[in-house]
């Protein structure tokens, strides 16, 4: 017979609750950027108003307005930022590094050349694609594979080194990056419309049939990320003594940078290479709710989401009506924030 | 003997250098062994391939009668527990969730947690004194303290055979003594078998049932401290000429050094 105990002593019970308490309040505020993000546009709409509409009233015009135009840019936004975040935080688990992201292991690079081969392969002359939009978080997806794996081999012996695996990723990420931008120069896309966004990342002009692809694909990711989130904690610690407790760490590790790169390509198949939110979400989620695992991860995943509504917001503020980038902003902040942690101490573990 | 290891024909190399050659070796259960010897000798590599950390060029380690071979991960970590030589662990974790760790083998998807671990965790945690800076974080604490934690992370584990690689390596003469104690009282009253890698060999020969000393990869020689703790032998595998004594309090054989008489440094005078 199983008795039941309780699973965390008191201290560790109040830490976890603080923790979750902390994920409610960052949820209340990506509820309420949500709105904002939804409310503001050409027309300011009330937020109380727009929950009525999503709930199924409203004029002809405010229902083409918000489910149409507004609603689909922003769930993409909170859906790309979320999974660019979760990405992040397990990575910086997995390697004990804080500077390791997505973007600086080159997991967006490669998602994002695998998208413009994608569309320059598939694209007809009235710039639409010759198959399903399906496939593009799929070329994504192996874009990424492709990325990390290079990361790894040229890594070699010293996988295990994080600052090896961080130069290597700048490296393959700079790689990837200019040959989207010579793709997108001399070859046959004819979206060029959107051709920025492979290389700054942008949630402008998305639709509801983009947005149920990759939710689709973020509930089936984070099936694996709570299953991997169990076998987090030994992580924790140097290698021969996570070892040493029985994880498989050479394994495990693959296993990680598999699963942050299917999150990135989801996220970067149609909001682009949106740079630094894998890094300083991750980093501001473990600054407020402390070490437990899947406060750490869901609080992850709401301040990407916040990140990535509030850089849209910001630049439909400052540059309507002309489209610039969201990445642009989280660039312009990441880059000094980047900075600061390569710049700080004991940043760089091992 | 009842054996809890046995080595066998091991050989372990990293590339093209040979770290371990052609090494065979019995561990006994209940007891205390220590793996001996000068810099880069392969105690440490030998201790890490017990823990089978490292894949063998050749040879085997069985458990028992099982070869570690066919163990799966957890299992294995159920049966040998393992100090690493420079463990880390985040400042900000509390002393509770390090030695919580040591139950992660335990778990499993559908026995997440049970009362065995909470006792387990309490157990590990009085036996080595830490209980009250349970809620302490790692950072806060002094090296002689932290040490204690990562004992008590490894007791934590349950195993019978707990692996320790240089334990007191960054620790002043009093924690030396001190973890050595409590790592002996294991062995004693829990009836652990005990592998230890030791840098010192009069902390050697004092807490050792047995002794094994390995130069350049092989072993020399093994057996009870004071067949082993003999000046010309010391002299052979160490490099060093020295006097041997009686420890007077523990009756222990003590080694007195003289003069490096490697030629490393330099051919040593003729005495």
């Amino acid at each position: 017979m199983t008795v039941l105990v309780p699973r965390l002593s008191p201290a560790l019970a109040r830490i976890n609750r603080r923790a979750w308490i902390a994920v409610a309040i960052i949820a209340l505020v990506t509820v309420a950027l949500t709105l904002c993000g939804i409310g503001f546009g050409s027309t300011w709409i009330d937020p109380r108003r727009i929950v009525e509409i999503l709930m199924g009233d409203g004029t002809r015009g405010e229902r083409v307005v918000v489910l149409q135009l507004r609603a689909p840019r922003v769930a993409i936004a909170a859906l790309a930022g979320g999974a660019m975040a979760v990405a992040g935080y397990l990575l910086q688990k997995v390697t004990r590094n804080e500077l390791a992201s997505p973007g600086v292991l080159g997991v967006i690079g490669g998602a994002g050349l695998g998208v413009v081969i994608f569309l320059a392969l598939l694209s007809d002359e009235s710039n639409s694609l010759v198959t399903s939009i399906v496939w593009q978080p799929v070329a994504a997806m192996i874009g990424a594979s492709l990325a990390i794996a290079a990361v790894f081999l040229l890594s070699g012996q010293q996988a295990s080194s994080a600052v090896r695996l961080l130069l290597f990723g700048i490296a393959v990420g700079a790689v990837c990056k200019a040959a989207t931008l010579i793709l997108m120069i001399v070859g046959p896309i004819y979206r060029t419309t959107q051709a920025s966004r492979w290389l700054a990342g942008a949630v402008n002009e998305i639709n509801w049939g983009e947005v149920q692809v990759v939710a689709i694909g973020l509930a089936i990711a984070m099936v694996g990320v709570v299953a991997v989130a169990r076998r987090l904690p030994p992580t924790d610690l140097d290698e021969v003594s996570a070892r040493g407790l029985g994880l498989n760490l050479p394994v495990f590790r693959i296993l990680v940078f598999a699963l942050a790169s299917a999150l990135t390509a989801l996220a970067v198949a149609f909001a682009g290479g949106v740079g630094f939110i894998g890094l300083m979400a991750p980093h501001l989620a473990r600054l407020i709710v402390g070490r437990p695992v899947l406060a750490g991860i869901a609080a992850s995943f709401l301040l990407g989401a916040i990140m990535l509504i509030g850089a849209d917001l910001i630049v439909r503020v400052l540059f309507a009506p002309t489209e610039v980038p969201a990445g642009t902003v989280t660039a312009v902040i990441g880059t000094p924030y980047f900075l600061y942690l390569v710049l700080r101490r004991g940043s760089t573990n091992g | 003997m009842d054996k809890a290891i046995s080595v066998q024909a091991l050989t372990i190399a990293y590339g093209a250098a040979t770290a371990v050659s052609a090494v065979d070796l019995d561990i006994a259960r209940g007891k205390v062994t220590v793996l001996a010897g000068p810099n880069g000798c392969g105690k440490s590599t030998l201790l890490r391939a017990i823990r089978r950390l490292h894949q063998p060029k050749s040879g085997e380690i069985r458990l028992g009668d099982l070869p570690i071979s066919g163990l799966k991960e957890k299992e294995l970590a159920r049966h040998i527990g393992l100090l690493a030589q420079s463990p880390s662990a985040p400042d900000d974790m509390s002393v509770e969730e390090l030695v919580r760790l040591g139950r992660y083998p335990h778990q499993t998807m559908l026995q997440p947690w049970s009362a065995a671990d909470a006792d387990a965790i309490q157990a590990a945690m009085f036996g080595t004194g830490v209980s009250h800076l349970a809620e302490r974080r790692l950072g806060s604490l002094s090296g002689g303290q932290l040490q204690r934690v990562w004992i008590a992370m490894v007791l934590a584990q349950e195993t019978d055979i707990i692996c320790l690689d240089e334990p007191v390596n960054h620790l002043d003469m009093a924690h030396q003594i001190d973890c050595l104690d409590l790592v002996s009282r294991l062995n004693r009253e829990h009836g652990r078998t005990v592998v230890l890698v030791l840098h010192d060999l009069n902390l050697a020969a004092r807490y050792a049932d047995r002794l094994v000393f390995m130069k350049e990869g092989s072993l020399v020689a093994d057996g009870a401290p004071v067949e082993l703790m003999q000046e010309t032998l010391i002299e052979n595998v160490f490099g060093i000429s020295c006097r041997v004594i009686e420890d007077p309090v523990h009756q222990r054989p003590l080694c007195i050094p003289i003069r490096n008489s490697s030629p490393r440094f330099g051919a040593a005078p003729p005495v």
